[in-house]
């Protein structure tokens, strides 16, 4: 297991189009990808509940990926955030 | 004529096309064939995906790519791996495909409604809609045909969803009527894309309308006219007309300057009321907000808005606007504006009595929370405190020395301010006005509020049909005010603003280039026309006429001279 604390950048949080593209990038991957937030975990392979979480921006997020491909999976996760979903 | 909210501005006029609610009643079943039952549910599935691909590939034609894309968002939300799989399981589990649909559905629905945010809440219309348009395509219910309408219609729906809006041909939709919706709604937004008018909240409308009804929507005052008369349907084509040339003649606006005709570059921004609005001011390209008024965080409830709420409501406000200015006028309680927890005493002059500055300097409490929350926010914009009713030098320093101990209080425990923080003065009153050379010395801003500079000037009660006549900013006396008010600041080197009325009138906007104005603080949607109207005018132009006027003796002369350019 690797984990990896960020802060989100971009205006809008993780709404629908950075949780969709950020679940869709996850779902490549064969470990499972939590996201820690406010003391809660959520799968972040699913948009919709990425959604239900309301992560706005300036909150920081920790990342925890599981499974044969954790480092690259942690590391397109940490990317994305960092770059604001290229907003 | 019905009310309702105005959510897409122009005039639509033609007849009533309803669009009936899809009956998608069904009986839920817990014994079913999970195998046929899956098969049903995966088929519809795929017909919705495809038919929303369909329907997004149009919209970007239609209503634009930002759009589209929140339709194509669907189909993510629908194969959400964990959505998809929780309703699945309920099918496994033997419920029929449409309960266990609902059941997944109506519960993140909940979850995004209950959200202490805009843009999730929105996103519970969106989990609906998809839940529809599935269970419509699992009964086989057929849907009104919005795209085969006939020219000049008008739509009339309890609510128009995301998928319905996308069939709409913009050519032949002259109105949309809701029973449903604000200003922030989803179809609110689609029809001001598509340009088209849309009175939304309109209650029971779809009661009172029939089928093939002539009906009036006007989407700028919010009103609808059911079985318009002919002379109302004449007055409205005339209206109608004249808004779509004036709006084709703005659009040429968009993205410009705001300069004069000899290149003169002023500010011009928007007047708001609550931070939601700080998006309809972008939507029509003010460069920053002159007044954000925060009465309304105190109005309609039961206790004072602590300073988490206040500090939320303003960073909001700054983070739509990115760095550009934000004036935030600090409570104006008091003369027409109650707020009962407050129990402010009745008085026999409230215009004249205990309200804005001189009510919050004596309830420190109240006025600290409100200063905290406002410096705490200007980290994270360009935020600026303007302060409403002075009348002496003593109030403006009273706040500057507050905000000083808030700040000093927030270096020493590290939190982060702007240390460049501006405060201002709204010259407002006839006081005011007089003193505004010592003011200036004091503040990093003037703004002028005509509507009580006029009233303070004229010493009349706008509300007296009897002295109303007074009433009025062309009066020779509120323009000689402005113009002194404006030649102090200028003298001690502050930026002067006006955030009444009068700085979107096309008659005083001259006299306000002559005078040497520097921001123009307007309604969101006056912003382009005012940007239009100055630049229609060079600096000698404006101070010729600014000669004539001042030479004038009445207000009715004063009306005369401008209306005559």
């Amino acid at each position: 297991m690797v984990s990896k604390e960020v802060t989100l950048v971009n205006a809008q949080g993780f709404h629908m189009r950075p949780a969709g593209s950020f679940a869709a990038a996850m779902g490549k991957y064969k470990s499972d990808v939590t996201i820690k937030f406010n003391g809660s975990e959520v799968n972040g392979k699913s948009l919709m509940n990425i959604i239900a979480a309301c992560i706005k921006c300036g909150s920081t997020v920790e990342i925890i990926c599981s499974g044969e491909d954790e480092n690259e999976a942690l590391k397109e996760a940490v990317s994305m955030i960092e770059n604001g979903f290229g907003e | 004529m019905l009310k309702g909210i105005g959510s897409s501005e122009g005039y639509g006029i033609g007849r009533v096309l309803l669009v009936k609610e899809q009956s998608l009643e069904f009986t839920p079943k817990t014994d079913c064939n999970p195998g046929t039952e899956l098969e049903r549910y995966r088929k519809a599935v795929d017909e919705f995906c495809i038919k929303t691909e369909n329907m997004a590939e149009r919209m970007k034609a239609t209503v634009g790519e930002k759009e589209a894309e929140i339709i194509a968002g669907h189909i993510l939300m629908i194969k959400d791996p964990y959505m998809n799989g929780e309703i699945e399981k309920f099918i496994e589990g033997g419920q029929c495909a449409e309960s266990a649909l609902t059941a997944i559905c109506d519960m993140f629905a909940m979850v995004f409604s209950s959200a202490d945010d805009e843009l999730t809440k929105q996103r519970a219309t969106d989990v609906n809609d998809i839940k529809n348009t599935v269970l419509a395509i699992l009964l086989g219910a057929e849907e009104t045909d919005i795209s085969a309408a006939p020219a000049n219609t008008v739509l009339v729906a309890k609510d128009l969803t995301p998928s319905m809006t996308a069939c709409i041909n913009k050519e032949n939709i002259a109105g949309i009527i809701t029973e449903t919706g604000g200003r922030t709604s989803h179809s609110a937004i689609l029809a001001r894309a598509m340009e088209i008018p849309a009175v939304q909240s309109v209650p029971n409308a779809t009661e009172i309308l029939s089928d093939g009804d002539m009906v009036i929507a006007d989407g700028s005052e919010g009103i609808i006219i059911p079985e318009p008369t002919q002379s109302q349907i004449d007055e409205y084509t005339e209206k109608r007309v004249k808004f779509i040339e004036e709006r084709k003649a703005l659009s040429a606006f968009i993205g410009k300057d705001t300069i004069t005709a000899d290149g003169i570059k002023v500010e011009l921004v928007g007047n708001i009321g609550k931070p939601d609005d700080a998006n309809k001011v972008v939507e029509c390209d003010g460069e920053g907000i002159g007044l954000f008024r925060t009465e309304f965080l105190f109005m309609d409830r039961s206790s004072r808005p602590n300073e988490e709420e206040q500090f939320e409501a303003y960073k909001k406000a700054a983070l739509i606007m990115k760095n550009k200015p934000v004036i935030i006028r600090t409570l104006d309680v008091g003369g027409d504006k109650d707020i009962p927890y407050l129990e402010m005493k009745k008085e026999e002059n409230p215009f004249l009595g205990f309200r804005a500055i001189r009510y919050c300097l004596k309830n420190k409490d109240l006025y600290m929370t409100q200063l905290r929350a406002l410096v705490r926010a200007s980290a994270f914009g360009d935020i600026r405190i303007m302060v409403p009713l002075v009348t002496c030098v003593d109030e403006i320093r009273a706040v500057k020395d507050m905000v000083k101990a808030i700040m000093d209080e927030y270096s020493a425990s590290g939190i982060a301010y702007n240390k460049d923080l501006k405060i201002g003065v709204m010259i407002e009153t006839s006081a005011s006005c007089l003193i505004a050379d010592l003011l200036a010395k004091e503040a990093d801003f003037f703004s002028i509020g005509t509507n009580d500079l006029t009233q303070y000037t004229m010493c009349v009660d706008r509300g007296n049909a009897d002295a109303a006549y007074l009433y009025s900013t062309y009066n020779p006396a509120v323009i000689r005010a402005i113009k002194h008010i404006i030649e102090c600041g200028k003298k001690q080197g502050i930026p002067v603003g006006m955030c009444g009325e009068a700085a979107a009138d096309k008659l005083m906007i001259p006299l306000l280039i002559s005078f040497g104005l520097d921001e123009f603080s307007v309604s969101a949607t006056s912003v382009l026309s005012t940007r239009k109207t100055i630049s229609d005018w060079t600096k000698e132009q404006a101070d010729a006429l600014a000669e004539k006027v001042l030479s004038a003796v009445t207000e009715h002369e004063v009306v005369e001279i401008l209306k005559a350019e």
